[in-house]
C-alpha cells in the first residue's frame, strides 16, 4: 500500500446536499422515463400486432435498433448528432431523458407484444361473439389478462431503467454519478466518494430488485401456468433484466 | 446539413484501433466472467454457506449499475489494494464480474432444467460423476442455456462502451473524439451505431430463433 491516507468520509458528508440532489435526479429521470415508456411501448406493441406492414416494419426496425445498439452511443448520438439534423439543440437532461425513454420503450414493446400474443384467440372471438366493441374487447377483456403476465418482466425493466440512468452522467446531467465526478474533481477523495456512491446505488438497486421479486412471486404463477411461454424469453440478461435465466 | 460519409473512411485506422480495444475488453471480460460464472454456479448448486455466498454475490452484482462498478473499480481498487491498473484492465475486470453474475444464473437455470430422472438414470447405469456431467447433464443444460448465454454476450459487447467513460480508447470513445475534433458527430456516431448493430443483430436474432424453437419443442 503506497501511502493510503486514512479514510475520511468528511468530504462525502460535507457535500451531502449535492449528493442528495444527484440521487433525486437519478430517481426522477428513471421514474419519468419508465412512466412514459410503458404507454409508448403499449402503442408500439399494438402497432406491431395490428398494424399493416408500413406500421409494423418501422416499429420493428426501431425496436431492434434500440435494443441492439448501446445506450451510451444512442445518448451521445441524440445529444451531439441529432441537433445537426433537426437544428434544435436540446439540454443534456432532455437528450438523456429522450434516449433512455426510447431505449426502455423498445424493451417494453417487446414484453407487451409477447403478453398480448399469449392471450388465446378464443378470448377475442368470445368477446366478439358477445357483441363487444373492439375497444371494450381490448380494455375490458384482453388487457386485464395481459397485465399479470407482463408485470414481472416489466418490474425487471424498471430495475434496469434505474441502472441505466448511471450511463446518462456522460452528458452534463447532474445525476448521482456526475455529481460524484464533479465533487471528486474538487476534493480528490475518490475512495470515499465512489464507495459512498456505489453504496447508495447498491442500496436503491437492491430495494428495487426486492420489489421486482415480490411482483414475480405475486404474479409469477400466471407464467408457470404456461400461458406465456414467450415471456420466458424475456428474462434477458443485462441491463434490462434482473433474471436472465427466465426462471 | 451536408453529410460527408467519406470522413469516416479517411479516419478508418483510428476507428479500427478503437475496434481492437473494444474486442480486447470484450475478450478480457469474458475471460474473467466465464470461469468465475461457472464457479459461482457451482457454489450456488452446492448450497449451504457457499450457496448463500454465491447468492449474495449474484444479488449485489446484478443490483449495482455496471457504470458505477466500473468507476468504483477504477478509482477505489488501485489505492485500496496498492496496485496499478489501466482503465482497460480494471474496466474489463468490472464488466467480467457483472457478466459472471449473469452467467452463473444462466448456467444454474440450465443445470436445474435437467430432469431428476436423467441424473438417476445415469447413476443407475453406473456412470461415473464426471461422465454424467459431460455426457448427460451439460449437453441438455446447454440446449436451454445457449440463447440467454448469447444474449449475455451481446449485453457485454454493449457494455464495453461504458469503458469510454474512464478513458479507454474503445470504438465509442474514438468515434466521439473524432466527432468532436471534426464537428462531424453525425457521421462518426452513426457509423459506429451501425457497426454495433450489424454485429449484435444477427447473433441476437439467431438466439431468439433457437429460443422459440426450444419453447415450441417443450410444449
Amino acid at each position: 500500500m503506497d501511502g493510503l491516507a486514512p479514510l475520511d468520509f468528511g468530504a462525502v458528508w460535507q457535500y451531502r446536499v449535492p449528493f442528495a440532489w444527484g440521487l433525486w435526479t437519478t430517481v426522477w429521470i428513471a421514474a419519468v422515463a419508465f412512466a412514459i415508456a410503458v404507454p409508448a411501448g403499449l402503442i408500439l406493441a399494438w402497432g406491431r400486432i395490428r398494424g399493416r406492414w408500413w406500421v409494423n416494419l418501422p416499429i420493428m426496425g426501431f425496436v431492434d435498433v434500440m435494443r441492439f445498439t448501446p445506450l451510451l452511443v444512442q445518448a451521445v448520438w441524440i445529444h451531439f448528432a441529432l441537433p445537426a439534423l433537426t437544428g434544435a439543440s436540446m439540454t443534456a437532461t432532455q437528450s438523456g431523458l429522450l434516449a433512455l425513454t426510447l431505449h426502455v420503450s423498445a424493451y417494453v414493446c417487446d414484453i407487451l407484444r409477447a403478453g398480448i400474443v399469449a392471450i388465446p384467440k378464443g378470448q377475442w372471438e368470445a368477446a366478439r361473439a358477445l357483441g363487444l366493441r373492439n375497444r371494450h374487447t381490448v380494455v375490458r377483456v384482453v388487457l386485464p389478462q395481459v397485465w399479470p403476465l407482463v408485470l414481472p418482466p416489466l418490474a425487471n425493466v424498471a430495475v434496469g431503467t434505474f441502472k441505466l440512468t448511471a450511463i446518462l452522467g456522460i452528458l452534463a446531467i447532474d445525476d448521482m454519478m456526475k455529481v460524484a465526478n464533479r465533487i471528486n474533481n474538487m476534493v480528490f477523495r475518490p475512495v470515499e466518494i465512489y464507495t459512498a456512491v456505489a453504496g447508495a446505488y447498491l442500496l436503491v438497486g437492491l430495494l428495487l430488485t426486492a420489489g421486482a421479486n415480490a411482483v414475480e412471486r405475486r404474479f409469477g404463477a400466471a407464467r408457470q401456468a404456461g400461458r406465456m411461454r414467450r415471456a420466458q424469453a424475456m428474462g434477458r440478461p443485462g441491463a434490462l433484466a434482473g433474471r436472465p435465466d427466465g426462471a | 446539413m451536408e453529410l460527408d460519409p467519406g470522413i469516416v473512411l479517411r479516419n478508418l485506422p483510428a476507428l479500427l484501433d478503437g475496434l481492437r480495444i473494444t474486442g480486447l475488453a470484450f475478450l478480457a471480460a469474458l475471460g474473467v466472467g466465464l470461469p468465475l460464472g461457472a464457479l459461482v454456479c457451482a457454489a450456488r448448486l452446492r448450497g449451504g454457506v457457499w450457496g448463500a455466498l454465491g447468492q449474495g454475490y449474484v444479488a449485489v452484482l446484478r443490483a449495482i449499475p455496471e457504470m458505477v462498478l466500473i468507476f468504483w473499480m477504477f478509482y477505489v481498487l488501485p489505492p485500496l489494494l496498492g496496485v496499478r491498473g489501466s482503465g482497460l484492465v480494471l474496466g474489463s475486470l468490472a464488466l467480467g464480474l457483472v457478466t459472471s453474475a449473469y452467467l452463473a444464473e444462466i448456467f444454474r437455470a440450465g443445470v436445474q432444467s435437467v430432469g431428476r430422472g436423467q441424473w438417476e438414470g445415469a447413476r443407475s447405469l453406473g456412470l461415473p460423476a464426471r461422465v454424467i456431467w459431460t455426457r448427460v447433464a451439460i449437453p441438455q443444460a446447454a440446449r436451454l442455456a445457449i440463447p440467454p448465454f448469447v444474449n449475455a454476450l451481446t449485453e457485454l459487447l454493449k457494455g464495453t462502451t461504458l469503458l469510454a467513460t474512464i478513458g479507454v480508447a474503445d470504438l465509442a470513445l474514438k468515434a466521439y473524439v473524432l466527432g468532436a475534433q471534426t464537428f462531424r458527430y453525425m457521421e462518426f456516431l452513426t457509423a459506429i451505431a451501425v457497426l454495433y448493430f450489424i454485429v449484435i443483430f444477427p447473433v441476437a436474432r439467431l438466439a431468439e430463433r433457437v429460443e422459440h424453437r426450444l419453447a415450441a419443442a417443450m410444449k
